[in-house]
């Protein structure tokens, strides 16, 4: 006779194997509970997003579309984020400082092509305080003449300072113009050798300020806080802010969709060497021109290792003149445009080796000479590092919040890690192929003898 | 720095203002700055680190002004000459252009003094830690 347990074995261990495998088969991207998905909503026109991470902290934001591509006169993009957490109509810049400080929280305002974004971190009992605050700062910060000659000014010289001594930057921010032009092109910070003060005054950052926070243009978003909770204090907080766009200058500049253009562009530059060789790329994955295969494509040619003492898989990483020789291939995504550059820094003649290297790759790449092995180790790094771009809670801010604003969606990481695992290594060639078709950016800072120009690497401009 | 001041008194009470008036237009004229150009607020001394800042924080072309009505006062004080009469101040213009810049900075330092003179109590939730 049979037990009835020996019986119902095999069905028992059916039923077992059964419910375990939904959780094996589980992708990283698959939430553990429902928080890692940003939530959406709008209260009285103000776009907010919010993720309800666990944790004792909240990292809120106020991300608007006023980044220098958006700036109707240089420098007001920089000059706002200076001016932010100044002196308002109910509290001056010290007590902003003091209070945020008992309240053990961080304040941080920067800029990027695209954003404005101003930052805190503080316990989450602190939420309300801070939505207030930050209402307060986009409706009734007062642009006075003498904070802008006493603490936005000399800011905005360091930082000017800053750039001209790194040559890295300065390569970077020259092929974005080349390759955008006016828009997207505009430099992140005054770049060029006299700093950009002439077009700026209190009263053209004041203008300026009704256009980055107005409700259109900006949304709030928030780590670490529940969003019924958040609904309700930006529901409060922000009835003073401008409903809409409305300043002297009309409405923001560089709203028109990017082109490509492509060039050259050497600086002579005593001391260090840098040299950025760029390629049209793939827009953000809320925007229309979203290219999964170039993320891939540039981590198959990264040049920088993720592991300690390792030249890393990257193709870069292994070809490059020597370990002193800095490489790192970023895609950089916009809202409507990318790009997708190279970036090398070290001696000149290192330098100049492994610009050589690096479009000979890219000609392999797109002869397809390349193992079928390094592409998934790219495509797999690819993915973390979108994936991380969810756990990164800066990254995954401005993207949330630059979505929201621009196209009216949240930036869903677990749809891009989709994405990239779709990627075939037809499409990584014949993106590959395409790159060296078209226009190439390339500049080249620093000792320009030995330096190459973009015909020497075989590229056209 | 802003001298104490009977002003703010003053003007609480309208039948003391309507009293006082004439009496402190009378003195204004009499004082004899008005006579050589200069405004009230010109007199101010400056030699402190309040009026210094306020000075600077000072519109340019009313700094260009005050410098101007400055050097023509002293000049016709060396000569013990007087303005035409046409070139007196004229009431209306005997502005307080820097005091509300002085008073201003003179708040801001206040709030600083208080701030560091604060006491911090631990909020009851927090105060286990």
């Amino acid at each position: 006779m049979f037990s009835r347990t020996t019986a119902c074995r095999g069905a028992q261990r059916a039923a077992r194997t059964q419910a375990i495998r939904p959780a094996q088969r589980r992708g990283l991207a698959a939430p553990a509970s429902g928080s890692f998905q940003y939530q959406s909503g709008e209260a009285k026109g103000v776009k907010f997003a919010s993720r309800d991470f666990a944790g004792p902290t909240t990292t809120l934001a106020l991300v608007s579309k006023a980044g220098t591509r958006y700036q109707p006169l240089p420098g007001l993009t920089e000059a706002l984020q200076n001016f932010a957490f100044r002196s308002t109509d109910r509290r001056s810049t010290l007590r902003i400082v003091r209070e945020s400080e008992l309240l053990g929280a961080e304040l941080n305002a920067y800029h990027t092509r695209e954003n404005l974004v101003l930052e805190a971190k503080f316990l989450r009992d602190d939420l309300p305080y801070f939505v207030e605050l930050f209402g307060e700062v986009a409706a009734s910060t007062q642009y006075k003449p003498h904070a802008y000659t006493e603490e936005v000014l000399p800011l905005i010289l360091f930082a000017h300072q800053r750039f001209l001594a790194n040559p890295t930057e300065r390569a970077v921010q020259s092929a974005h113009s080349l390759a955008f032009h006016r828009g997207l092109g505009t430099p992140t910070s005054s770049a060029s050798t006299i700093p950009v003060t002439k077009y700026l005054s209190p009263e053209y950052i004041e203008e300026f300020s009704k256009l980055a926070y107005a409700k259109p243009n900006f949304a709030v978003v928030a780590n670490g806080a529940e969003h019924s909770e958040l609904s309700q204090w930006v529901n409060e907080f922000f009835d003073k802010v401008p409903a809409q766009a409305t300043s002297e200058f009309g409405n923001l500049a560089g709203t028109e969709q990017t082109k490509y253009y492509g060039g050259e562009e050497r600086q002579a530059y005593d001391g260090s060497n840098a040299m950025v060789i760029a390629f049209p790329g793939s827009s953000s994955f809320t925007g229309k021109f979203y290219k999964p295969e170039i993320a891939v494509l540039g981590s198959l040619l990264g040049g920088q290792s993720n592991i300690k003492w390792s030249s890393g898989f990257s193709l870069l990483g292994k070809a490059k003149a020597t370990p002193f020789t800095q490489v790192n291939t970023t895609s950089a995504i916009y809202s409507d445009a990318g790009l997708l550059y190279t970036t090398i820094t070290g001696e000149a003649e290192n330098v100049a080796a492994t610009a050589k290297t690096a479009v000979e790759l890219i000609k392999k790449i797109a002869a397809g000479e390349i193992s079928k092995e390094e592409i998934v180790k790219a495509k797999a790094a690819a993915k973390f590092k979108e994936l991380e771009n969810g756990q990164d809670i800066k990254a995954g801010l401005i993207l949330t919040g630059d979505g929201l604003v621009n196209n009216n969606q949240a930036y869903q990481i677990d749809e891009v890690a989709k994405k990239i695992d779709s990627v075939t290594e037809e499409a990584v060639k014949s993106v590959a192929k395409s790159l060296l078709e078209n226009k190439a950016t390339v500049s080249a800072v620093g000792d320009l003898y030995v330096l190459p120009y973009a015909s020497e690497l075989g590229l056209n401009v | 720095m802003s001298a104490p001041s009977l002003a703010p008194y003053v003007f609480k009470r309208p039948w003391l203002q309507r009293f006082l008036t004439p009496l402190a237009n009378w003195y204004g004229n009499a004082a004899g700055y008005r006579q050589l150009g200069l405004k009230a607020d010109d007199l101010l001394p400056e030699e402190n680190d309040t009026v210094l800042l306020a000075l600077k924080r000072l519109p340019a072309n009313e700094a260009y002004d005050r410098v101007f009505r400055l050097r023509r006062a002293l000049q016709h004080s060396m000569q013990h000459n007087l303005l035409p009469k046409n070139e007196w101040t004229k009431p209306e213009d005997d502005t307080p252009y820097l005091s509300s810049i002085i008073k201003e900075i003179e708040r801001e330092m206040a709030e600083r003094e208080d701030l560091e003179a604060m006491v911090i109590l631990k909020r009851a939730k927090n105060a286990g830690h």
